[in-house]
């Protein structure tokens, strides 16, 4: 299982690579994040080609594609970010052990370290959350307790925004016919958005207008943008294509807060264009998807 | 000639006491169109010649070719009343001090395999002509409609009709006709009281009280005992109430004495004769035999001082043909019909008071339910369309309904909300403008410019944004008119294909349409398997659909497969262990057991007593009283299913699970696949309580969405069926035969061949009419008609109306019950795998 870390084809370890090389087949796990590049750039540096694996086929299929001829040859499972980071891919350790099958890690960067690229000690991080997309009858909220309990104890937040890569809608599910939607990427100002109703919902004070956040895009990547400042400040501008994550600061210590001053120079950032929020395949994520969509084929 | 004016109509449109919406409804054949006739004519609409020949509202020529009604038709009929009858009304009766009346009649189907046609006509009404034929008495079908009428609190009056087959073919004489008469009056009471609502009142009928007519639609005639009052209470010095009273029940009158008495001996102890034989039916007695043993002098003399006077042709008629003249001059079926009404029924303004409360789903104090129980055309409207009139336009429908309060306009722009709107989303709802609107008269329709509320209107331009039914409102925060109940279900299934496979798109297309211009047809199109289903009541609502299908909506040759029949499945005992599923991704376990419900629940749930719709504290409530219900699981229901309003019950029964609020919607996702489509053969699940015991589930929200709980929970659902001894419910008809006892034998060796049983016989006493009441299941109900006709030389005629589901013998997992038969046969029409997947494929382990 071998980490790709979070920028593009190079951010592999060198060990990494060797391994890669050693492989009979490479297997890219493609469903719960986007890396920078595409799988012809990822084939084109590592000499190597490169099968996307989509969610069915590690939930459902592991056995028979990954883990039976991992018994016999070396079998490659390349994750974006780390392989036990932001998604864990425990399950299948788990089970090609069980198999009998060896698993060796090469870990690289994911975002649950990367985040610390803002200037916020990852020692003051707690409970990491994710914010999914509302729909109208879905409307989870768990995260809001798990920020409050965070901001009890003086700690920052990081929030892992939806990623819909191939998902079969309610009702595709429901007549059983295996057709995905586009994929879609959640942008912070979705995430503020929603933060901000459901504070209204609870009206506990954890996540008004006035809290501090940092927006990070595309962290680790050439055109990587982070901005610190009140949600009210954030929610109008444009951060660009995705990926995008989120931090709700919690106590700062003082040379936290020092490299915050510094980050919170949004007038850099060009607001959002009208009715880009309202509909998430528009505008600066159309990019971003064309990219996604030749990565998951 | 037509005796009134668009215009008549539209004036008296405003005098809100002055309409009566009414349906009639009757078992089949008892004469309801025949009767109908009778007040058309009167109306000038046809002319009284072929008046119960006509069938006017039976417009298609199906219709008159099978001699039955099979969809309800709507006529609006205008009438000035005398002003004897005037003179009768109560203070609330005669508000408006106008003589005309607008009767919006609508006539129904009698056959059961039509009753969801029935309901469509008695929502948009207030009141009910329950026509019985005098001979057969109360059938199946008239108990049906009847219950129907009085669930909707729609007050009934009857109509004893085809009187002259006592006097012509059973040949009663005065008193045997008089018993038999006050039975069949006596057992549509029974009737009533059983499903009396008390908020509609005393609703059971009495002659005395001029709420019974008795007459011959057929020959067009009938009467009140006000009329014979009228014509005694001056010869015998008495009021006409008080002389109704006593021309029915033991009442009878001493010539000698000139006194009224209680028994049927004179003081002296000599036999007296009922006052009902003495006035009302010896004349009529007299009339007939004079006429049809054309004792010329004896006729005469009668005509005189009945002042009946023949004209022209008239007075060279003999026999029948005379008798339908005299006595339609003598005692005009339409009077009688028309006096009843006008009386008896109450108009818009009475009954929408009584009336809101089972109606409207909203609050009772919101502008729309106050608008609704006054009547109000001032209020915002509201008004509920229940059935689609195909249009000569094809593919266009009208959409029939009727108007409860404020004005309804062409050209109005309205809020269109089908079943599926809830106040306050935009699901299901539409803003438009009404094209325009019209009054429906039977086979044509007349333009309108507006419709006040009281009435039934016709509406263009809706048909494509309402499937069925629907609420059409002008206010924002309206809710919609609840749902009609049908008393019949679509238990039989045909797939249908076309004969020339490029003419698929022409069928789906007329599906749509066959699904739109039939309250009760399923259509159903399977697009994993390119599968058409069409579902209906019975073999014959299924023939008359597919005729409809080929030949008007689709206008394609089709090709239909055997008929099948719907099964559920059920569980008869608890899991034997609780289940777990794990997502796919592993970080999710939810553990479950299924357990079997009680039917009268399932009952209750499809009758609508208990529903998601429901406060749920209420619903709580009903379920410890009835059913002994756990009070914390009563407390839990998260979902019905299917389709989130079907028989089955999905609990959460775990304790204090973190997120298990998130995962509901997931769960009730998979639960409504799970009980849709059940683990045997992919039919509907029935009487399935499925308990959530238990889950542990992924800290973050991403890792357990939909993707990983709807399935997650299918499966463990299926586990759970696996576990607790699945079995096939199959549907099963209450077969009701009226025969006469030759025909006994034939009608029980074709019951027993076909699996079914016979539970009641009896004889109509005076007749040679045996009554017959036995179980068939629908499997193997097809072609039982065709079969018990000829066994009984074509005197056997019975009803087939879905009753209840019965338990197919044995289990589906030994080889050669007939559950396993049914299961493996279904399996492959549906192209399924073969054999049920074993409990591995849905159960994991820790």
């Amino acid at each position: 299982m071998i980490g790709l870390g979070l920028g593009d084809a190079k951010d592999i370890t060198v060990k990494g690579l060797e391994a890669v090389r050693t492989c009979a087949r490479v297997y890219l796990e493609a469903y719960t994040s986007v890396l920078g590049a595409s799988k012809e750039e990822l084939e084109a540096f590592y000499g190597v080609e490169v099968i996307v694996a989509d969610r069915e086929l590690v939930e459902s299929g592991a056995d028979d594609t990954l883990i039976e001829p991992a018994k016999e040859e070396n079998i490659g499972f390349l994750v974006v970010g780390d392989p036990f980071g932001a998604t864990t891919h425990t399950d299948l350790v788990v089970r090609a052990r069980a198999a009998g099958v060896t698993v060796s890690v090469i870990h690289n960067a994911s975002i649950m370290n990367a985040a610390g690229a803002c200037g916020l000690q990852l020692y003051n991080f707690g409970l990491t959350v994710s914010v999914v997309f509302f729909t109208e009858t879905w409307r989870p909220d768990s995260f809001y307790n798990k920020v409050k309990i965070n901001a009890a104890a003086g700690l920052h937040t990081l929030c892992l925004l939806d990623i819909k890569m191939k998902e079969i809608s309610d009702e595709n599910l429901a007549k059983g016919r295996m057709i995905y939607d586009p994929p879609r990427f959640m942008t912070v100002n979705q995430c503020l958005s929603q933060f901000l109703e459901v504070e209204e919902k609870y009206g506990e004070g954890i996540l008004t207008a006035d809290t501090q956040v940092v927006a990070l895009a595309r962290v680790g990547q050439e055109t990587q943008v982070i901005a610190a400042g009140s949600i009210a400040e954030l929610l109008p501008l444009d951060f660009g294509p995705p990926l995008h994550s989120l931090v709700v600061v919690g106590e700062t210590h003082f040379l936290e807060d020092e490299i915050l001053a510094g980050l919170s120079q949004t007038a850099e950032l060009k607001p959002l264009a009208d009715g880009a929020n309202d509909d998430v395949e528009a505008g600066s994520t159309a990019d971003a998807i064309a990219v996604a969509a030749d990565g998951a084929e | 000639m037509v005796r009134f004016t668009l215009s008549d109509i539209r004036e008296i449109m405003n005098y809100k006491e002055n309409i009566r919406c009414l349906s009639v409804i009757a078992h089949v054949d008892h004469g309801k169109s025949t009767l109908t006739d009778s007040l058309i004519s009167k109306a000038g609409i046809i002319s009284s010649a072929k008046a119960g020949e006509a069938r006017f509202t039976d417009t298609r020529q199906d219709e008159q070719d099978r001699c039955i009604t099979i969809k309800s038709t709507g006529v609006s009929l205008f009438y000035e009343v005398d002003d004897e009858l005037v003179a009768q009304f109560s203070e609330a009766q005669a508000a408006s001090g106008k003589n005309g009346f607008l009767i919006n009649l609508i006539d129904s189907p009698g056959h059961v395999d039509f009753s969801s046609e029935v309901s469509a006509a008695l929502r948009v009404t207030d009141g009910a002509l329950v026509v019985v034929d005098c001979v057969e008495g109360v059938c199946v079908q008239t108990e049906t409609v009847l219950r129907q009428a009085l669930g909707e609190r729609i007050k009934p009056v009857l109509m004893v009709n085809k009187m002259d087959r006592v006097f012509l073919e059973l040949q009663l004489d005065p008193e045997e006709a008089y018993q038999s008469f006050a039975r069949t009056i006596e057992s549509v009471n029974v009737v009533i009281a059983t499903y009396n609502d008390d908020a509609l009142g005393d609703v059971a009928v009495y002659p005395q009280e001029g709420t019974v007519a008795f007459g011959s639609g057929l020959h067009g005639w009938g009467f009140t005992l006000g009329r014979f009052a009228s014509l005694y209470a001056k010869k015998f010095g008495v009021a006409e109430k008080k002389m109704m009273k006593k021309l029915w029940g033991d009442s009878f009158f001493d010539p000698k004495t000139k006194k009224w008495r209680k028994v049927a001996r004179s003081d002296k102890g000599k036999p007296l004769k009922r006052a009902f034989c003495q006035f009302v039916l010896d004349p009529i007695y007299k009339l007939v035999n004079a006429v049809m043993n054309n004792e010329t002098a004896v006729m005469e003399k009668m005509f005189e001082s009945l002042s009946i006077k023949l004209k022209g042709d008239e007075k060279d008629l003999l026999g029948k043909p005379l008798l339908k003249v005299v006595m339609r001059k003598f005692l005009p079926a339409a009077e009688a019909l028309l006096e009843m009404i006008v009386l008896h029924l109450p108009s818009p303004v009475t009954a929408q008071k009584y009336r809101v409360e089972t109606l409207y789903e909203g609050p009772l104090d919101d502008p729309c339910a106050i608008a609704i129980r006054d009547c109000d055309p001032e209020g915002p409207l509201m008004l509920y369309v229940s059935k689609m009139v195909p249009t000569s336009d094809k593919g266009r429908f009208y959409a029939f309904g009727r108007v409860f309060s404020g004005v309804c306009r062409t050209g109005q722009k309205v809020r269109i909300m089908g079943p599926e709107y809830v106040p306050g989303k935009k699901t299901d709802l539409f803003i438009k403008n009404i094209q325009r609107t019209v009054l429906m008269m039977g086979r044509s329709v007349d333009q309108i410019e507006d419709v006040p509320c009281g009435n039934t209107v016709g509406l263009v331009g809706i048909d494509q944004y309402l499937l069925k039914t629907g609420t059409i409102t002008t206010e924002e925060c309206a809710h919609n008119f609840k749902v009609m109940k049908f008393s019949v279900s679509p238990v039989v299934r045909v797939a249908v294909e076309p004969k020339n496979p490029s003419e698929l798109p022409k069928l789906v297309e007329g599906l749509k349409r066959l699904s739109k211009s039939d309250p009760c047809v399923l259509c159903i199109s399977d697009e994993s398997t390119g599968e058409h289903i069409v579902a209906g009541a019975g073999e014959l609502h299924l023939e008359i659909c597919l005729k409809d299908l080929a030949e008007d909506h689709a206008g394609i040759e089709i090709v239909q497969s055997e008929p099948v029949v719907s099964y559920r499945e059920t569980v008869t005992t608890n899991s034997t262990e609780t289940c777990l599923s794990k997502s796919p991704n592993k970080h999710n376990r939810i553990w479950a057991e299924a357990e079997p419900m009680k039917v009268e629940l399932c009952d209750d749930i499809e009758n609508k007593v208990v529903t998601g719709r429901q406060d749920a504290k209420e619903r709580a409530r009903y379920l410890i009283d009835t059913y002994e219900w756990d009070a914390t699981d009563a407390k839990k229901i998260w979902c019905f299913g299917p389709e989130g309003n079907g028989p089955n019950l999905c609990v959460d029964a775990s304790r204090a699970v973190q997120y298990l609020n998130e995962i509901k919607d997931s769960v009730v996702a998979g639960f409504q696949l799970a009980s849709a489509d059940g683990v045997l053969c992919d039919e509907n699940m029935r009487g399935v309580r499925m308990n959530i015991t238990d889950a542990n589930l992924h800290a973050d929200t991403i890792h357990r969405g939909g993707g990983q709980i709807i399935p997650t929970s299918r499966r463990v659902f299926y586990a759970c069926q696996l576990t607790a001894e699945p079995r096939l419910l199959e549907p099963v008809y209450l077969v009701d035969i009226q025969a006469p006892d030759v025909a006994i034998g034939g009608i029980y060796s074709t019951l027993t061949t076909r699996r079914g049983h016979v539970f009641a016989q009896d004889q109509r006493p005076g007749t040679p009419l045996y009554h017959i009441k036995a179980y068939l299941p629908v499997m193997e109900s097809f072609g039982f008609t065709a079969a018990l006709r000829s066994q009984t030389s074509g005197q056997a005629f019975p009803q087939c109306v879905f009753d209840h589901w019965q338990q197919l013998s044995g289990s589906p997992f030994d080889d050669g019950t007939s559950t396993a038969e049914v299961v493996a046969k279904t399996r492959a029409r549906k192209g399924l795998k073969e054999g049920i997947p074993a409990l591995g494929n849905f159960m994991d382990r820790m």
